[in-house]
């Protein structure tokens, strides 16, 4: 891999988020005075309003807000929640496993289940098996994920109790192993992991199998066919590689509607992770949780959009000899 | 062979299928029986984001705080009236500006230190001053003595029945939180755990977000709780914390939604509160007199008693209880709600659903209707802006419905839904130091102290104007009144002053009060039993929710007691097997479905029909699988 290269991907990542930085920073000063909506608490006087705008910073002027803000921030510092007043860094690296552990699943699964189903499919094009895999593709991809998490609780945790309606853990029980905890949160995880998936799948389905369509139409398989060389080896080796790169670019776009999608998802099935952060943040109007969440959804969406550029450097020999 | 072997893997899916079940069942029973102590599990939608009460500003906050503290002085459970709390009795001068508290001999903080009158200073002197929701109620006081351990003596600069019952301070433990600097305690401090207290139980563990546990506090001083343990279970969002109370997670729902109430109600097994609450919402007139608000924006219309009388009556206030807060609420009568049960009555002036008594009004008043319908008088139109917050729907519902109905007298509202923060900035808008409210009505809501009425009462007093009065309503009698019943110490005296100042206001109508909001509760009976509710005695709520903790020392569990008491870990590991199980099944029958592939490579194409099988089938159970990643 060229480094003139890499070089120039990682800067505009750079440069993209201190545009992320500066935006995120304005973007809330807009929305008004964070305290005013305490003057509305009983016997809060003036003075006491001033003492919380300097307890915040917000006595000081736009422009010397912006300093202390970047400053902060390239330390790693996101402030202090006005709710909790607890440092943001902390609320965030609490949650963030949480969102890892779902969104991580989801889209794993999402992913290898949405492509091979796309390739199988794409192989069995206009057969009762790709009409099949289409209709629920189009289903799942159409349906709202509130709606297909409120579904699912109520097939499997009212109708058919066997697993639980939320939460990541039961709460309150003392577990006699890590391994009883971790299969206590694997059984939390069933839902909202089958829900994410849900949201996910009928997408990366219908790119693959789109994807693979066009491949497998193309010359180089009908010569590779006609060199005798097995089927499915051909599907293998040469047209699956040739139809996955649509689905990296698709992966790496998709990543900020995964973290929409996880605010709705954690927020149904109260799974304590950055989506349900955020959410509590917007309710108590909580500037700094929501500037510090939104840094982050930001960061991912530009990590995930350069590892997808790097993948494609490996995956693509095109974009290697340009 | 082949047949053979898809054969096999549908039979290993199904098999990993109910193992599954089976673990998942086990381990909803093992954490049902929790080791079989009683405890009472409560759900909410919205925990404490702090138990600092230096900084705390929720709601939330005071459920934990009530039940971890004591007041100086309590209330009581059946009509919450003052009782015994950290001082056992008191006394009050002649002049009624020195109370002597005596405390208990003996009573101890639950990490065995002895409860003393340092402690009630310190934090008179500190959580009163600095404490964000604390401050004011102290601001008669002028001195606090500590002349020995068991007494505290308070002076005031005049008589201040609030020192008694309605100070509403929660009191610390000094040889703790007096150790910490000020401007810690008031910006990052977080007390650790256990949070030493006087009531039953005990903060013992605080994961924010996720649960509160309250163990029993050993060295109570009242009747040991039956309950071993209360828990406080954070759910993701209301509905999630109703269901949990149907399916039986948890055992209490302290904040019933009003839209979803009657449908609980009407589930097996589940019972419902729904009390009077010292909350009520209002529709709010501009009234500032030209004196304090020079700048004020507004119609002047608005500023005529007569019109304000004419709204009252032209608004029927149990068509907006029926539809806009489903029937929940109690229909309002005046500023003070009816929860104040000591200090109540009900005003001559109640201002019934009277449209014709309405156009009277405002005939006589010479409003004379236009070719529009809107009534207006030398070119003042009666129409005015009515600001209503975003966030709650109820109140917008309520608003539509008084713009209606004031329409069919002559009255035209416009509403505006705006967020929380524009109708503030509205009214506590300030031009030249003086403030200056920019609004015609609004509808909102304030919520009062648990006993004491004063808090609410002081809304519409001239001294507030600048502080928390948002009618700026201002009248020297009134405020004469106002000081008289904060310094009576005789109930039915206090009581006859503030039925003055309630007619007073029901003359003026600077507020419509529209309904006193109500506490909505539900609770599983099949575990609790019937429970009789208090805060008031029969009329109020499951536990005196920020009022006192006395119910929750009697409430049991009784479905906790007669599980066995089956080690939390066996269910986990069972389930533990069942996913390794699911994990190798879902393995091996990918193996096989691959090794058909490679073997039956030639016959695929040409048979599709094959390759359905396997494609179907993992689709529900290779997640479980994949989770346990």
């Amino acid at each position: 891999m060229s480094a003139r290269w890499l070089t120039g991907k990682v800067a505009a990542a750079i440069l993209t988020l201190v545009f992320v930085v500066i935006f995120n920073f304005f973007l809330f000063r807009v929305m008004g005075d964070p305290t005013t909506q305490l003057a509305r608490l009983p016997q809060s006087t003036p003075d006491e309003i001033e003492k919380l705008k300097a307890d915040y910073g917000l006595d000081k002027p736009l422009l010397g807000q912006f300093a202390d803000n970047v400053g902060d921030t390239v330390r790693g510092d996101l402030g202090i929640s006005q709710k909790s007043r607890q440092p943001v860094v902390d609320e965030i690296l609490d949650a963030l496993p949480w969102t890892l552990l779902l969104v991580g699943t989801g889209t794993l699964i999402a992913t290898l289940l949405g492509s091979w189903m796309g390739v199988i499919a794409a192989t069995r094009r206009g057969q009762k098996t790709d009409d099949a895999m289409l209709g629920f593709s189009m289903f799942t991809y159409a349906s709202p994920e509130y709606w297909i998490g409120i579904i699912l609780i109520l097939v499997f945790a009212v109708w058919i109790p066997i697993l639980p309606s939320g939460l990541q853990v039961t709460p309150g029980v003392e577990f006699s192993s890590w391994l009883a905890e971790a299969a206590d949160v694997a059984e939390h995880l069933i839902l909202p992991a089958t829900a994410m998936t849900l949201m996910l799948l009928g997408q990366y389905f219908l790119i693959m199998r789109s994807s693979m369509v066009d491949v497998l139409t193309e010359d180089f398989i009908t010569v590779k066919r006609a060199t005798g060389q097995r089927w499915d080896r051909v599907v293998r080796k040469h047209a699956v590689p040739n139809a996955l790169l649509p689905l990296v670019t698709l992966s790496a776009i998709q990543f900020g509607a995964v973290v929409g999608g996880a605010i709705t998802i954690e927020t149904i099935f109260s799974w304590p992770g950055l989506g349900e952060l955020t959410f509590q943040a917007i309710n108590d109007k909580d500037f700094p949780v929501l500037q510090g969440t939104f840094l982050i959804f930001s960061f991912g969406v530009i990590l995930a959009n350069l590892l997808a550029d790097i993948l494609y450097f490996y995956l693509d020999p095109r974009v290697q000899t340009k | 062979m082949i047949k053979w072997k898809s054969l096999g893997t549908l039979a290993g899916l199904v098999l990993a299928a109910l193992a599954l079940m089976f673990g998942t069942t086990s381990m909803a029973q093992a954490a049902d029986e929790g080791g079989g102590d009683d405890i009472l599990k409560i759900g909410w939608a919205q925990d404490p984001q702090t138990l600092n009460p230096f900084v705390g500003l929720d709601e939330e906050d005071f459920t934990i705080w009530a039940i971890n503290w004591d007041l100086l002085v309590n209330f009581d459970p059946v009509d919450l009236s003052p009782s015994p709390g950290i001082a056992e009795s008191w006394e009050v001068s002649d002049d009624k500006k020195t109370i002597t508290f005596k405390l208990p001999e003996g009573h101890k903080w639950s990490d065995g230190e002895p409860v003393t009158s340092e402690d009630v200073k310190w934090t008179l002197e500190n959580l009163a001053t600095e404490g964000e929701l604390f401050t004011s109620y102290t601001n008669n006081v002028t001195s606090i003595e500590t002349p020995d351990p068991q007494t505290v003596v308070i002076k005031t600069k005049k008589p201040d029945a609030r020192i008694i019952g309605g100070l509403l301070i929660y009191i610390l433990p000094e040889h703790i939180w007096g150790k910490v600097p000020k401007d810690e305690l008031t910006t990052t401090y977080q007390p650790s755990l256990p949070l030493v207290g006087t009531g039953p139980f005990i903060v013992t563990e605080f994961d924010r977000g996720r649960i509160i546990e309250m163990d029993r506090n050993p060295e109570f001083a009242g009747d040991k709780p039956k309950l071993d343990q209360i828990q406080f279970i954070k759910y993701g969002n209301q509905d999630a914390v109703e269901r949990a109370l149907q399916l039986g997670e948890i055992d209490v729902d302290p904040e019933v939604s009003a839209a979803t109430f009657d449908n609980l109600a009407d589930k097996p097994d589940i019972g419902v509160v729904k009390s009077p609450s010292p909350s009520f919402t209002e529709l709010a007139f501009n009234v500032c007199p030209e004196s304090e608000c020079p700048d004020a924006e507004f119609n002047p219309a608005i500023q005529d008693k007569a019109v304000r009388q004419a709204i009252a009556y032209s608004v029927d206030r149990e068509k907006i209880n029926e539809i806009a807060n489903r029937g929940t609420s109690f229909v309002a009568n005046g500023l003070l709600p009816s929860y104040y049960q000591d200090f109540y009555q009900e005003p001559e002036q109640t201002y019934p659903f009277d449209p014709e008594k309405a156009n009277q009004i405002l005939d006589d008043a010479g409003y004379t209707r236009e070719g529009d319908g809107i009534r207006s008088k030398d070119g003042d139109e009666l129409s005015f802006n009515l600001y209503v917050r975003s966030e709650s729907p109820s109140n917008i519902q309520a608003a539509k419905l008084v713009a209606e109905m004031a329409r069919e007298v002559g009255i035209e509202f416009k509403v505006e839904v705006v967020s929380v923060d524009k109708l503030t900035e509205l009214t506590i808008r300030q031009e030249n130091g003086k403030p200056a409210p920019a609004f015609d009505s609004f509808i909102w809501g304030w919520g009062g102290d648990a006993y004491d009425p004063s808090f609410l009462l002081s809304l519409m007093t001239t001294g507030e104007i600048g502080g928390s009065s948002d009618a700026f309503y201002s009248n020297p009698e009134y405020d004469k009144l106002f000081e008289e019943q904060a310094g009576s110490f005789d109930t039915e005296e206090r009581k006859d002053t503030i039925r003055q100042m309630i007619d007073l206001l029901q003359e003026d109508v600077p507020y419509l009060v529209l309904s006193e909001d109500p506490n909505l509760q539900a609770y599983r009976t099949d575990r609790l039993g019937e429970v009789d509710v208090a805060c008031p005695e029969g009329d109020g709520d499951l536990f005196c929710e920020q009022a006192g903790y006395e119910p929750l020392l009697s409430l049991t569990t009784t479905g906790g007691s007669d599980g066995s008491s089956d080690d939390d870990g066996g269910g986990g590991s069972g389930v533990l097997i069942a996913i390794i199980a699911v994990v190798v099944i879902a393995g091996v029958a990918f193996l096989v479905i691959r090794s058909r592939r490679r073997g039956g490579e030639a016959l695929e194409e040409d048979e599709p029909a094959e390759g359905e099988e396997p494609m179907e089938e993992p689709e529900e159970p290779e997640e479980p699988a994949e989770d346990e990643k």
